[in-house]
């Protein structure tokens, strides 16, 4: 690492965590911490400036050490996926190849035949001699449809990418091409700003925070690891790897499958969004308002499991039953139609667990929004300080995680084949969501919890999560190798 | 409307005056832009003795952007779906505004000679093309006689 030290370093938990600007501290850290938290990823959030910079940094070398244009090392780098070294390398040993395979010049020599500089083929006018040009292959046009060529496809959205008029001719046009045919300021500004997008996106280091009008970028510092990123803006969690919401313990693949299986299956999945359940003894409505599937009811006092209506006693601390499902043995002498449902109450038992999730996680949101309100209030009516009341907000944002990968580990469920690995799995989803829910109840209740209690119960949750997550988050370690910092 | 391009007032006389052979191509009297287009079936493929009516219209951009060209006669085909949208790579992503409507419909004469399975528009055709040739090739005279024929 060496140009990073203007950059900050936006770690997986923003505050939870030491930030760490200094390379022997970083590697020291990296060491521990990736040891200790599975989902461990060294990465930056950056403003389009610093981006800016980045990709500057790598033009300016490839255009200094090759002596060429800078458009010409855009061309080029996007063609090489931004590695400057490879294309040092490769140019040295053979610049023709590198020209060739960026697209800088043709495969073959152009005939004679096709540059003529009498005729604009395009337009089929006889402009005068020096108002023809041509990019490296040599296929001479009117500037006037270099223009309108150029026009047109920045208006589809092409920048980098876009190619020489002549037919079969995949010679692309650097940008100092296309703006010396461009005169609308709009349209110069347009097209510098898919320039930008697609060298963001043409870069393995660099993604766009998905989050809606966001304009952070991520750039990852490794190569393999779990791939998850917090934005510093809107503070959603992404994978690095897919662009999807962060999903660990799932890989990208499965969650892929999951969500286009949810929404294709949202019709039937729909009932289930229902915000109120009759109590299971007095048959009292209750409307479920906090995140925590523990319920009581108001009028009976009656302890149940919003998720599955059962006894909260029977949830207890060993074994929580409701989290895992329960295939039928007879399965298969049964009907295709019986089949069939078999396999939607199958899907719906995990698709209820993961919405719910989802639905607690949203309500625990508001929780977390009041809790900061009353600690100010707290702490304006002088009892306390913001240092007493922290272990509150520490509770209520631990408990989001934990939930968050709770959430993620239905689909991971969804599609494990039955066996000893699967009922490991979900024995630790089960402990898991116990003492998710302990957490939550006890959040829930924050200023009549005991403190000692309450963050007792945070570290057994966050532990549940961590092993979790140690025995079954799976990624690209393959190249764990090469784990060199870019 | 604006004034026609030099470049479709010299591609429309050529047109006329040098014919594709199997191809007529003639403007619409109200509009120069829209080009009536009559395509014979190639010899030796299960459109001949077709004749394909298409209609060829030239958008405000063109040539920066490729002519929008569909069949109008129906045609089992799998290349061409059943509201006559033509998959053609040159008038997607291979267009280059060097092409001319000429090379567009001899593009399109030639896909009637050889159909392209594995780039299908039309999918039921496509796979039928694919596992049982014979019948599809039937299929396909069958509707040349049947829509391309007597008019
Ligand atoms: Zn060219
Ligand atoms: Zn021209
Ligand atoms: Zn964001
Ligand atoms: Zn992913
Ligand atoms: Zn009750
Ligand atoms: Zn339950």
């Amino acid at each position: 690492m060496s140009a990073e030290s203007d950059m900050e370093y936006s770690d997986n938990d923003g505050d939870d965590y030491d930030y760490y600007g200094e390379q022997d501290d970083c590697d020291m850290e990296t060491v521990d911490r990736s040891k200790s938290d599975p989902e461990f990823f060294l990465y930056s959030c950056l403003k389009v400036e610093e981006v800016e910079k980045l990709l500057n940094e790598s033009i300016e070398l490839l255009s200094n050490s090759l002596q060429i244009t800078p458009s010409l090392a855009k061309v080029m780098l996007h063609a090489y996926g931004w590695n400057a070294q490879e294309i040092i390398n490769k140019y040295r040993e053979n610049a023709n190849e590198v020209l060739v395979y960026s697209r800088v010049k043709p495969r073959l020599p152009v005939g004679q035949a096709n540059s003529s500089r009498t005729n604009c083929a395009v337009c089929a006018n006889t402009p005068l001699l020096h108002k023809y040009s041509a990019l490296a292959c040599g296929h001479y046009f009117c500037n006037d449809c270099w223009a309108m060529h150029f026009e047109v496809q920045i208006m589809q959205g092409v920048s980098n990418t876009i190619q020489c008029m002549a037919q079969d001719c995949e010679v692309r046009a650097p940008e100092d091409f296309v703006l010396s045919h461009v005169t609308k300021p709009t349209l110069r500004e347009r097209y510098q700003q898919f320039m930008f997008k697609d060298h963001v996106k043409s870069h393995p280091q660099l993604r766009f925070c998905p989050g809606p009008n966001c304009q952070w970028i991520f750039q990852a510092w490794t190569r393999e690891g779990a791939r998850r990123v917090e934005c510093r803006g809107c503070e959603l969690l992404t994978c690095f790897s897919c662009g999807a919401p962060h999903h660990a313990p799932t890989d990208c693949a499965t969650i892929r499958r999951w969500l286009t299986k949810c929404a294709d299956d949202s019709e039937t999945a729909n009932y289930i969004s229902a915000h109120t359940k009759d109590c299971p003894k007095c048959q009292i409505c209750i409307e479920k308002n906090g995140g925590c599937n523990h319920m009581q009811c108001g009028a009976c006092r009656h302890d149940f499991c919003w998720v599955c209506s059962g006894d909260w006693k029977t949830h207890g601390s060993e074994y929580y039953e409701c989290s895992r499902y329960k295939e039928d043995p007879n399965l298969a002498n049964d009907s295709q139609h019986a089949q069939a449902r078999e396999a939607l109450k199958k899907y719906l038992h995990y698709y209820e667990r993961w919405e719910n999730h989802a639905r607690s996680l949203k309500l625990e949101e508001q929780t977390l929004a009041s809790l900061k309100s009353r600690i100010n209030q707290k702490v304006m009516a002088g009892e306390g300080t913001w240092i007493d009341w922290q272990y509150l907000w520490d509770a209520a944002r631990l408990l989001k995680r934990c939930r968050y990968t709770l959430q993620y580990t239905y689909p991971y469920a969804y599609y494990m084949e039955v066996g000893p690995r699967k009922e490991l799995f979900e024995y630790q989803q089960a402990q898991l969501e116990a003492e998710i829910e302990n957490l939550s109840w006890k959040v829930e209740r924050a200023e009549t919890t005991d403190r000692g209690d309450l963050e007792n119960q945070m570290d057994i949750a966050e532990k549940r999560r961590t092993t979790l997550l140690k025995d079954f988050l799976e990624f690209n370690t393959n190249n764990a190798s090469s784990s060199t910092k870019v | 409307m604006a004034a026609l391009p030099r470049r479709i007032i010299k591609e429309t006389q050529r047109l006329m005056q040098e014919p594709v052979p199997g191809i007529s191509a003639v403007p619409s009297e109200t509009n120069a832009r829209y080009f009536h287009v009559i395509v014979t079936g190639p010899e030796d493929s299960p459109f001949e003795g077709g004749l394909f009516k298409l209609e060829l219209f030239l958008p405000e951009d063109y040539p920066m952007s490729a002519p929008k060209v569909r069949f109008i006669t129906k045609i089992y085909h799998p290349n061409i779906d059943r509201l006559g949208r033509i998959c053609l790579d040159i008038l997607k992503d291979k267009w280059s505004p060097a092409l001319q409507i000429r090379t567009v419909l001899l593009s399109i004469q030639a896909l009637l000679s050889a159909p392209n399975p594995d780039d299908p528009l039309a999918n039921d055709v496509a796979e039928l093309w694919k596992v049982n040739e014979i019948e599809a090739i039937r299929n396909a005279k069958e509707w040349t006689r049947r829509y391309a024929m007597d008019n």
